[in-house]
C-alpha cells in the first residue's frame, strides 16, 4: 500500500512539474511601443521603435554589458588587434539563422560591408564610418580594417546587427524590411500593419532559451492611452511613461537614460564670447530645482558634463556646477555686462518638458540680471539653426544622446571647431580631441578625456542641465531590470 | 447631368494640382528633411550625401517639375523612411479610417435624426431646449478629451472594451462613439432648424388642413425638403473626417488610419509619403463634394444640372 502511494505521489509530482513547465513555456507578454517601426531592417534605419523589436531578433558580434556598458562576446568569441588598423575576430560556431542557414564568416563580412556601402544609404552608417573593409580569414575568423587607430571599434560593433548573407542578398526590399532573418533568441511571426508585430522564441537559438515564449508589440502613440492599457491589464510593459503617472502605474522601473539636456553657448560670435558671462550663466541655473520641480525627481543634475558614470571618458572629479546667483551677479559685473540682449533659442515638443525647462532656465538667467530673450522655433527650424553656425544664437537649448557611450562622440560633434553642432573653437582643444580619438591605450585615453572635460567645464561650452530618467510602466506580474543602454531585451524579462 | 459631372471632374483635377503644388512649396520651406532623418550626431558629410541621394540639392524648379510629373504618373516614389511606394502605404490605411468614419457617421445620423426631429416637432419646449443645449455642449467637448474619459470609464473601470488597437468590435466601440459626438451635434442643429423651418411653411399647414398624417408630414414632406441642408452639412463633415480630421481620435485609440499616418509623416518630413497623403485626401474631399452636389438633385427635383 505504502509503495503504491509513493508511486502515485511521484506520478502526481511529475505531472504537476510537466504542467508547470508547459505553462512556463506558454509565457506571453504584450509590450506597447510609441509607434510603428518604419522597417525591420536594423541595418537601415535609425528608429527606436524598430530597435526595441530588432534587438531581440538579431545578434551582434559583441554585446554591451547592461550595467557597465563594456563590450562582451556574442557572435564573436574573442578578438585581437593585429596592427594599428587591423582587428581579427574569432566567430562562434554552431549558430543558426532563423531560416536554418548556419552562421559563417561570410555572413559577418557581408553584414559589415552592407552597412558601410554608400549605395545602401544606411541612416546609421555614421556609427561605422571608421570601418573601411572586412575580410574572411577562414570559415570562423574575420578581419576588420579601419581608416586609422579606432579605440571605439568594439563598441561600434555592438550596434552592427548580423544578417544572413544569402537571404539579404537575394530578397526584394519589401521582403527584407518586413521579414527579418537574424540569429537572435526570437524570430518574427507576423506584422499586422498599423496594429502589431509578434515575435516568438527561436527553437535553435545558440544560447540558453529565454523564459518568455512570445511577445506582441502594439503601437500606441498617446501616452495616456498606454497608461490606460496598462491599468486595464491589456499590456505588460509600456515605454516612455511620464513622471506624473508614477502614482497610477501598477509598477514601474526607471534608469538614467542617455538623454542629457544642455544649453550651448555661441563662443564664436556675440556676447557669449566672454568667458565670465558664460560662467555666470552656469552659476545662475539651479539644476537640482529643475530635476525636482519639473521631473518630480525623475531626472538627475548633470555632473558638469554630458555623461553618465559608465561612459568612457567620464570625469569623476567634476560635479554639478554650483548654483550661486550672487556669484553670477558678481561675475556679470566683473565682465562689464550692461544689459545687452542675450538670445536663447529653444523648441517645444521633441523631448519631455523641453518647453517648460527652457522657460524655467530663461527666468533663472534673467533673475541674475541678464536681459534674456527666449524664442521657440519649430522642430525643423530648430534643426536648421542647430546645424548652421551662421544662425547660431547666443544660447541654444538642446539635448544630447551619446549612444556609443564614448565621449569622442560629444567632443567631435559639439566641441571641435567645425563639428556639426559646434559653436566652440579652441585650436589646443581640437588637437587634444584628435589625439584622443586615435589613442589605443585606454588609460591614456581616459586621462585625455578627463582633461578635456575639465577644460570645457572651466571655459564653458555651455551648461549641462539634467540627465533624464526613462520610465517604463510594468504590470504586476512582469519582472525586468532596465539596462543602462536602454535596450529592451525580452530575454532578460520573465513573468512572476 | 453628364456634362456637369465632366466639368466638375476637370475642376477636381485643377484643385488637386493646386493643393499638391501648395504642399510642395510648404514642405520645401519648413526646413531640411535630412536633418530630421539623420541622428543629431551625423557629420556634415553624411548630411550632404543624403541630401544628394534624395535629390534635394537639385534646383527647386527642377524638383517641382519632377514632382508634377510624378502626380500625373500617380507614382510618388518610395517613402524615404519605409523604402516602399508611398501611395501603397496611404491606400493600405484607408480601410481603417473608412470603417471608423462611416460607422461614426451612421451612428451620428441616427442619433441626430431622432433628436433633431423631436426638437423641431416641439419647438420652444423643455425637450427642444435640452436637445439644443446638449448639442452645443457636444460641439464644445474636444474629441481627445472625450476619448480619454470614455477609455477611463469603459476600459479601465468597467473593462468592457479595449483601450486601443484595431481588429474587433471591442476595439471599435469607443473610437466610433467618440468620433460620432461632434458630427451628431452638428447634424442635430441643422436638422432641428431646417425641419422646423419647413414645419412653419404654408404647404405643411395645407397638408395638415387636408388631414395628412403627422408622421407622413414629418418624414415625407418636412424632412425630405430639409434634406439638402442636412446633406450639405453631412458631406462637409464626412469629407473632413475621412481626410484626416479624425486624426486626434485615431491617435488616442492607436487606430491605424490615415490620420495617425499623416501625424507621423509630418513629424518625419517624409516628403513622398506626405505628398501621396495630401493627394489622396484632396481626391477624397473632391469626390465627396461631388456626390453631395449630385445628391441635391435627388432630394430636390427643381434643381437641374
Amino acid at each position: 500500500m505504502l509503495k503504491n502511494w509513493k508511486v502515485i505521489i511521484t506520478v502526481l509530482v511529475f505531472l504537476l512539474l510537466t504542467v508547470n513547465m508547459i505553462c512556463l513555456a506558454q509565457e506571453k507578454i504584450v509590450i506597447a511601443l510609441q509607434g510603428e517601426p518604419t522597417t525591420l531592417d536594423p541595418q537601415f534605419a535609425d528608429d527606436g521603435n524598430m530597435r526595441a523589436i530588432t534587438d531581440n531578433l538579431f545578434d551582434k558580434l559583441l554585446v554591451l554589458n547592461g550595467k557597465t556598458l563594456q563590450p562582451e562576446p556574442c557572435l564573436a568569441l574573442e578578438w585581437d588587434q593585429i596592427s594599428e588598423i587591423t582587428w581579427q575576430f574569432k566567430l562562434r560556431e554552431n549558430v543558426k539563422f532563423h531560416n536554418g542557414e548556419p552562421f559563417t564568416a561570410e555572413d559577418a563580412v557581408y553584414s559589415i560591408k552592407r552597412i558601410i556601402d554608400p549605395a545602401f544609404k544606411s541612416q546609421i552608417s555614421g556609427n561605422f564610418s571608421t570601418i573601411t573593409d572586412a575580410k574572411i580569414v577562414n570559415t570562423n575568423t574575420i578581419m576588420i580594417i579601419t581608416d586609422g587607430p579606432d579605440p571605439i571599434l568594439l563598441k561600434r560593433l555592438t550596434f552592427l546587427d548580423i544578417v544572413n548573407k544569402k537571404y539579404y542578398e537575394n530578397s526584394a526590399d519589401n521582403i527584407i524590411s518586413t521579414e527579418p532573418i537574424g540569429t537572435g533568441p526570437y524570430k518574427i511571426v507576423e506584422w499586422n500593419r498599423g496594429r502589431d508585430i509578434t515575435i516568438e522564441q527561436f527553437e535553435y537559438y545558440w544560447n540558453q532559451k529565454p523564459p518568455i515564449q512570445d511577445v506582441t508589440y502594439r503601437f500606441i502613440q498617446e501616452n495616456s492611452t498606454r497608461l490606460a492599457a496598462l491599468k486595464a491589464g491589456e499590456i505588460n510593459l509600456a515605454v516612455n511613461m511620464l513622471p506624473e503617472y508614477l502614482e497610477q502605474l501598477p509598477s514601474y522601473k526607471t534608469v538614467n537614460s542617455i538623454e542629457f539636456y544642455f544649453l550651448r553657448f555661441n563662443t564664436i560670435r556675440g556676447i557669449m564670447q566672454n568667458k565670465l558671462i558664460r560662467q555666470a550663466v552656469n552659476y545662475a541655473i539651479d539644476k537640482e530645482a529643475l530635476a525636482e520641480a519639473l521631473f518630480l525627481g525623475n531626472a538627475v543634475p548633470a555632473r558638469g558634463q554630458l555623461a553618465k558614470e559608465a561612459y568612457f571618458g567620464f570625469n569623476r572629479n567634476l560635479d554639478v556646477y554650483p548654483y550661486n546667483p550672487e556669484k553670477a551677479k558678481e561675475l556679470l559685473e566683473e565682465a562689464g555686462y550692461n544689459g545687452e540682449v542675450v538670445e536663447l533659442i529653444s523648441e517645444r515638443g521633441r523631448w519631455m518638458k523641453d518647453g517648460e525647462i527652457s522657460e524655467a532656465v530663461a527666468s533663472m538667467i534673467s533673475d541674475v540680471g541678464i536681459n534674456v530673450k527666449l524664442t521657440f522655433l519649430s522642430w525643423q527650424q530648430w534643426l536648421d539653426t542647430l546645424f548652421d553656425l551662421e544662425k547660431a544664437p547666443d544660447i541654444m537649448y538642446s539635448s544630447n544622446g551619446n549612444d556609443l557611450f564614448d565621449m569622442d562622440r560629444f567632443y567631435q560633434a559639439i566641441i571641435k571647431t567645425g563639428g556639426p553642432q559646434s559653436a566652440y573653437s579652441n585650436p589646443d582643444i581640437d588637437k587634444k580631441i584628435d589625439i584622443a580619438r586615435n589613442e589605443m591605450d585606454p588609460v591614456k585615453r581616459q586621462e585625455m578625456y578627463e582633461d578635456l572635460a575639465q577644460l570645457v567645464y572651466d571655459d564653458p561650452f555651455g551648461v549641462p542641465l539634467i540627465n533624464l530618467k526613462s520610465i517604463w510602466g510594468i504590470s504586476d506580474d512582469l519582472e525586468w531590470e532596465p539596462r543602462e543602454d536602454g535596450r529592451m531585451l525580452v530575454s532578460e524579462m520573465h513573468l512572476k | 447631368m453628364i456634362r456637369y459631372i465632366i466639368l466638375r471632374l476637370i475642376y477636381t483635377i485643377v484643385v488637386i494640382f493646386g493643393v499638391s503644388i501648395l504642399v510642395f512649396i510648404v514642405t520645401h520651406v519648413i526646413g531640411n528633411p535630412v536633418n530630421t532623418m539623420l541622428p543629431l550626431q551625423a557629420t556634415d558629410a553624411e548630411r550632404m550625401a543624403l541630401t544628394h541621394e534624395l535629390g534635394l540639392d537639385k534646383p527647386i524648379l527642377i524638383q517641382l517639375w519632377d514632382f508634377l510629373q510624378s502626380i500625373i504618373r500617380l507614382d510618388f516614389g518610395n517613402s524615404w523612411w519605409q523604402q516602399v511606394p508611398a501611395l501603397g502605404i496611404v491606400l493600405k490605411r484607408i480601410p481603417a479610417t473608412l470603417v471608423l468614419v462611416v460607422s461614426a457617421f451612421a451612428l451620428a445620423l441616427v442619433i441626430a435624426l431622432l433628436l433633431g426631429i423631436l426638437a423641431a416637432y416641439k419647438p420652444g419646449t423643455l425637450i427642444d431646449r435640452l436637445i439644443t443645449n446638449l448639442s452645443l455642449v457636444g460641439i464644445c467637448f474636444p474629441p481627445f478629451w472625450v476619448a480619454l474619459m470614455l477609455i477611463l470609464f469603459f476600459s479601465v473601470q468597467m473593462g468592457w472594451f479595449y483601450t486601443s488597437g484595431y481588429g474587433t468590435l471591442k476595439h471599435a466601440v469607443l473610437p466610433v462613439l467618440t468620433l460620432s459626438f461632434i458630427p451628431a451635434a452638428h447634424l442635430v442643429q441643422i436638422i432641428r432648424s431646417s425641419v422646423a423651418e419647413q414645419l412653419n411653411s404654408q404647404y405643411i399647414t395645407t397638408a395638415r388642413a387636408k388631414g395628412v398624417k403627422e408622421i407622413v408630414i414629418l418624414f415625407n414632406h418636412a424632412l425630405k425638403n430639409a434634406a439638402n441642408a442636412i446633406a450639405t452639412m453631412f458631406g462637409f463633415d464626412f469629407g473632413r473626417y475621412l481626410a484626416g480630421e479624425a486624426a486626434a481620435v485615431e491617435v488616442v485609440f492607436g487606430w491605424p488610419g490615415i490620420g495617425t499616418l499623416i501625424v507621423d509623416t509630418i513629424g518625419k518630413q517624409d516628403f513622398p509619403l506626405l505628398q501621396a497623403e495630401v493627394f489622396t485626401v484632396a481626391l477624397v474631399i473632391c469626390i465627396i463634394n461631388l456626390i453631395t452636389d449630385i445628391s441635391y438633385g435627388f432630394f430636390d427635383p427643381t434643381i437641374k444640372y
